[in-house]
């Protein structure tokens, strides 16, 4: 990873050549007087370009990379940096009264307005959607999140490097490990270290393991989508059984604690690695025989096909990322090019019909956990060391991390000043797939909005953060 | 669906979850005040096979109306203080405010002070105190179930 400092006047032209060239959005962000935006190409490794605002404010590329929208709103919003073009550039972070200063304009006859949330009604997270229906078809969707803004980026400023893992492991419990392992990623690149072999099977071990009981949750979640209590309710209890087996290998259901930076912060002996290499093949093969059921259940499937659908140049255009992209036909997993991780040989999953719909979305969830529970047996098949990194590299200033979550690509990136932190930033998933999310509600029925919701899943707390 | 049922059925019997004998009921409306998800997705594992709140009278209710019990988790941003006192004051009394896990607790914050109001307790009084980070299925029915065993005695 390299940064390339760009002259502000020829910002547009540069993004534009490597967005020609085949390069992706995957993440802009502000510090001090200084936007950022990093690309990412497949084979080759993430680049960052860097330009100065000119009396606060820097050219807007959302005309051309619409991935970009909502860091540049962000960025206008925490840290007042204002773009060019990007007009009208909405309130995101910041809760304007004024419903006019963060909504869609929508006009026309029979046009009414449904506000739902920041609470919802079940056990949810907070935000807030506001759908603008004619009859219960959804003309356009806005969700106004960062209700849970903790300021965990801003909390790092000045501090040093390794004490602040917690804040990204804890922008959110379900991608705790995929967050401070991207974290973990962009402190060792910044300070020159490679992890070691052990180091690397570590981590790779708790993303898959983080990656069995999400997919297990969103199968699940989907079941209550159509409101089919016994897929419900069998996915769930499948999900708890693979957080005992979390807890039973790291003493935490979420797997808190068990990646630091720079070092490992995780073993396991022997006998227990036998144990779990054993409740994982039960657990698979119980779960392929729960998903065979929802497979042949028909007031299920009747539900998913044609809902929904996030075609494959708007989930391109959109920077959609994980299961929802790939869903959608674009083959782009970071596992297939994660040298600091244990993913030799790895294959992007495909579903059967790349439809873009809740049906694809749904079939490449158990398509994926395939995957999991073979590497897993592998991973599992000898005892599990802590590892820990050499020095391999000259220090530099930027440092950038990228790991599939279970929801998408998260980009997690530190910028280093005199040895401490000057600018972290976290980019999950989630934050990726919201405007896709929005997209693939539009046109749909009301009533199918918790099941394209849930065909997403994706997290509020480490969007928000 | 029978698939589903069988390996339902086998679970419950594995875990041998005793019989609720609660003679009362608490009705629980869950508010997220700022958590990280983790507290949300224990809470919503307490209602299914393998923890099973129902056999304890205890259950989540959509409406803050139909509440008994406030289940706060988070510790209490800017952005949702006003929502979670709304929700408060929607719930008929006598009504019950629950801190759930550690943020809600003030233990532990995470974050830019500035952006939070502060601990649940800086926002409404708390009667059920849940610590954990977060408190698994089965910590989150033991501390309700001790609250109902203790009003139940001095009440």
């Amino acid at each position: 990873m390299s940064l390339e400092r760009i002259d502000t006047g020829a910002w547009r032209e540069a993004i534009a050549a490597h967005i020609g060239d085949g390069a992706r959005f995957v993440g802009g962000w502000a510090v001090g007087d200084e936007w950022r935006v990093a690309l990412s190409a497949a084979g080759r490794e993430t680049i960052v370009l860097g330009c100065r605002a000119v009396d606060g404010r820097v050219p807007t590329i959302v005309d051309f990379v619409p991935a970009a929208g909502w860091d540049e709103r962000e960025a206008h919003d925490l840290h007042g940096l204002g773009f060019d073009g990007h007009e009208p550039l909405r309130a995101l972070a910041t809760h304007a009264a004024d419903a006019a200063a963060w909504m869609t304009p929508v006009d026309g006859d029979g046009v009414h307005e449904v506000a739902v949330g920041p609470i919802h009604a079940g056990v949810i997270e907070s935000g807030h959607f506001r759908f603008h229906v004619v009859g219960e078809r959804i003309l356009a969707l806005d969700p106004r999140l960062f209700y849970k803004h903790r300021g965990l980026e801003r909390a790092a400023d000045g501090r040093s490097p390794e004490d602040c893992l917690p804040l990204a492991q804890r922008a959110c419990a379900a991608c705790a490990v995929t967050n401070a392992v991207a974290y973990a990623h962009a402190v060792e690149e910044a300070l020159g270290l490679w992890p070691d072999r052990d180091l690397r099977v570590a981590r790779t071990l708790l993303l898959e393991l983080e990656r069995l009981y999400n997919h297990l949750h969103d199968i699940g979640a989907l079941c209550a989508g159509v409101g089919f209590a016994p897929g419900t309710m069998a996915f769930a209890a499948l999900k708890d059984r693979a957080q005992r087996l979390n807890e039973r290998l790291t003493g935490h259901r979420f797997l808190f604690g068990a990646v630091a930076a720079g070092a490992g912060a995780f073993t396991v002996d022997g006998p227990t690695a036998d144990a779990a290499r054993e409740i994982v093949r039960e657990l698979s093969a119980d779960a392929s025989a729960a998903w065979r059921e929802l497979e042949f259940a028909t007031s299920v499937q009747a539900r998913l096909g044609g809902v929904g659908v996030l075609d494959h140049g708007a989930a391109t255009a959109l920077g959609a990322a994980g299961p929802a992209a790939r869903a959608a036909g674009v083959h782009s997993d970071v596992r297939s090019e994660s040298p600091r991780l244990w993913y030799g040989g790895f294959v992007a999953a495909s579903p059967r019909r790349a439809t873009g719909d809740v049906a694809a979305r749904m079939e490449l969830r158990a398509v994926e956990l395939e995957t999991t529970y073979e590497a897993l047996d592998e991973l599992l098949a000898r005892p599990v060391a802590a590892g820990s990194t050499t020095r391999s590299a000259e220090p530099r200033s930027v440092g950038v991390g990228r790991v599939e979550s279970p929801r998408g690509a998260t980009l997690a990136a530190v910028e280093l000043a005199h040895g401490r932190i000057a600018r972290m930033r976290l980019r999950t998933g989630s934050y990726a797939n919201w405007p896709a999310l929005a997209h693939a509600a539009t046109g749909n029925l009301l009533p199918d909005f918790p099941l394209i919701n849930k065909s997403f899943e994706l997290c509020y707390a480490c969007v928000d953060r | 669906m029978f698939v589903l049922l069988r390996q339902l059925a086998r679970t419950r019997s594995r875990l041998a979850l005793p019989r609720g004998e609660v003679p009362h009921s608490l009705a629980l409306r869950h508010v997220d005040a700022g958590s990280c998800n983790g507290c949300e997705h224990e809470v919503g594992l307490a209602t299914t096979p393998a923890y099973d709140l129902q056999r304890f009278g205890l259950d989540v209710v959509a409406s803050p109306r139909h509440a008994d019990v406030l289940l706060v988790t988070g510790a209490v941003t800017t952005r949702m203080a006003a929502a979670l006192r709304t929700a408060y004051h929607a719930m008929p009394e006598p009504r019950v405010v629950a801190a759930l896990g550690d943020c809600a607790l003030g233990c532990g914050l995470l974050g830019d002070r500035a952006e939070f109001v502060g601990a649940l307790d800086d926002v409404l009084p708390v009667d059920i105190r849940i610590p954990g980070c977060p408190p698994t299925p089965d910590a989150i029915a033991g501390h309700l179930l001790a609250w109902l065993d203790g009003t139940a005695t001095t009440g």
